[in-house]
């Protein structure tokens, strides 16, 4: 009962002062302390104001920078019973079954407990076949091969899952499709970025 | 097991490089399987003499398997659900380049036909080529006839000893070796030395066979996949000598070299006709790690 009455005297005051401020305008000496905006909504004062308030108890987080340049991620190293950071390329011409064994690949990794660091696609490679005509010397273009390439990245693969995985992979490969499993290098993290020949011929032109 | 343990433990892990391809079946019918080793980090020769040994002698033997060569068959379900995909796929297709040019040729060639052709008139393809995509056709259907498939099923299917057989199963390699007597068949095995580690043990395993000469195995890790363990009879029993333990490591062929004479004492056999041939607690444990894809 107090807070109806409360909240009746409040809304009275208010409309009360509104008229006041209104009709004196003239005299701004008048301070309302207890007011400081008169257009403050009501329920403010509610016992349940803010009941929904969740952001306030998350951890702060940093201010997210604007997107930087690619970093590399950390060669895991090699130690006594896990190989270092391997990359299991498989590659071939037809698309979809290229893809859908790199999806079988990154499965069982899940599956195995093997950790996946990364997974990506290499630019594709086309290959025009000429093939030489029966009367005469001319070359007329048969076809156009494009060789598909996916890389999935392996954290550190335990020594003893390994032959396990390398021979489920090795029996579910399917036929047009190379498998190859090569450790991870600097090298090959770069060759993935596009060249810039005017950064390097700037650069050239300082070292002269 | 304390010495092979930590022997493996303190051995550090082989840096490799493979690479398997399946596109091309050249003459040995084999995919290309390639492995380089980079730096094989250098064992370190540390407590090695070990003063209690155990009673046990130490064996590895190596699990060496020729991949499929070809598909493996499909089911009847498989084909139908095949053949079912394949006549979906096709109606809801759109025309291919090839296609369209064969409508468009014969849509010219009954035009020419009705006698009121203008050549003039014709909007693209001024420069008509003399080939018409029904002849182009027509070559490629002449090629297909004259191909002929190998057969899946060859002649060498029965013989035990040649690799050509069952091109679409994996196949493993038994050997028959002396075992306390008598010849028993198994995987190629070899008593452990001091000084070198399992793995080691199982490559010499492999190359002191004199019928497998020039065969080129790519081990697939330096961890076993699977042990057994044999005790001596009781009246063979020593203080020394318990019995054996055999630990077994996956290698995969890469490469035959030439065939194999009739007698020899070796045999290419597939998982289900492992259990006529070898011993049955023997044959428990290395079912066990022979999978069976």
């Amino acid at each position: 009962m107090t807070a109806v009455f409360r909240k009746v005297s409040v809304t009275q005051k208010a409309f009360v002062l509104n008229q006041a401020l209104t009709s004196c305008r003239a005299t701004p000496s008048i301070q309302h302390p207890v007011w400081a905006s008169v257009n403050e909504r009501q329920y403010k004062s509610m016992p349940t104001h803010g009941i929904g308030r969740w952001r306030h108890l998350l951890p702060k987080e940093p201010p997210k920078k604007k997107r930087d340049r690619q970093q590399m991620k950390e060669i895991v190293a090699e130690t006594n019973t896990t190989y270092a950071t391997l990359n299991v390329n498989v590659s071939g011409y037809d698309m979809t079954v290229v893809e859908h064994f790199s999806q079988y690949i990154h499965n069982l990794c899940n599956r195995l407990g093997v950790k996946v660091m990364d997974c990506y696609a290499l630019p594709t490679k086309s290959t025009e076949v000429w093939l030489m005509q029966e009367q005469g010397t001319k070359m007329l273009v048969d076809s156009i091969l494009k060789t598909h390439n996916r890389v999935v990245q392996l954290r550190s693969l335990n020594a003893t899952v390994c032959p396990i995985f390398l021979e489920v992979l090795l029996k579910n490969q399917p036929e047009g499709v190379q498998l190859s499993v090569q450790e991870h290098t600097e090298a090959d993290f770069k060759a993935r970025f596009k060249g810039r020949p005017e950064l390097e011929g700037l650069k050239a032109k300082i070292s002269h | 097991m304390a010495a092979p343990c930590r022997r493996m433990a303190g051995r550090s892990l082989l840096q490799f490089l493979s690479s398997f391809s399946r596109t091309s079946v050249n003459n040995s019918g084999f995919r290309q399987i390639s492995s380089t080793s980079v730096c094989r980090r250098s064992w370190q020769a540390q407590h090695v003499e070990e003063s209690a040994s155990s009673p046990w002698t130490l064996m590895a033997a190596v699990c060496l398997q020729r991949l499929p060569v070809i598909s493996a068959e499909s089911s009847p379900i498989e084909q139908q659900f095949r053949d079912m995909m394949s006549q979906m796929e096709q109606e809801k297709s759109m025309l291919s380049d090839h296609e369209l040019r064969l409508l468009d040729d014969a849509d010219r060639i009954r035009r020419m036909q009705t006698g009121e052709y203008d050549s003039d008139e014709e909007d693209d393809r001024r420069d008509q080529e003399i080939v018409l995509a029904q002849d182009l056709e027509d070559s490629w259907d002449q090629k297909l006839k004259n191909f002929q498939p190998a057969p899946r099923v060859t002649a060498a299917d029965g013989d035990p000893r040649s690799l050509q057989r069952r091109l679409a199963d994996s196949l493993l390699l038994l050997v028959e070796q002396p075992v306390g007597g008598q010849k028993v068949w198994l995987l190629p095995q070899t008593q452990w030395q001091q000084g070198e580690t399992l793995r080691e043990t199982a490559e010499r395993a492999l190359t002191s066979l004199p019928a497998a000469a020039g065969f080129k195995a790519m081990f697939l890790g330096n961890t076993p996949c699977g042990v057994y363990k044999y005790k001596l009879p009781k009246a063979a029993r020593t203080e020394s000598s318990v019995g054996t333990k055999v630990f077994f490591f996956k290698a995969v062929l890469a490469d035959a070299g030439p065939p194999a004479a009739p007698d020899s004492p070796l045999m290419w056999v597939t998982k289900s006709e492992l259990q006529h041939h070898l011993k049955p607690a023997y044959m428990m444990k290395v079912e066990r790690f022979l999978l069976g894809l």
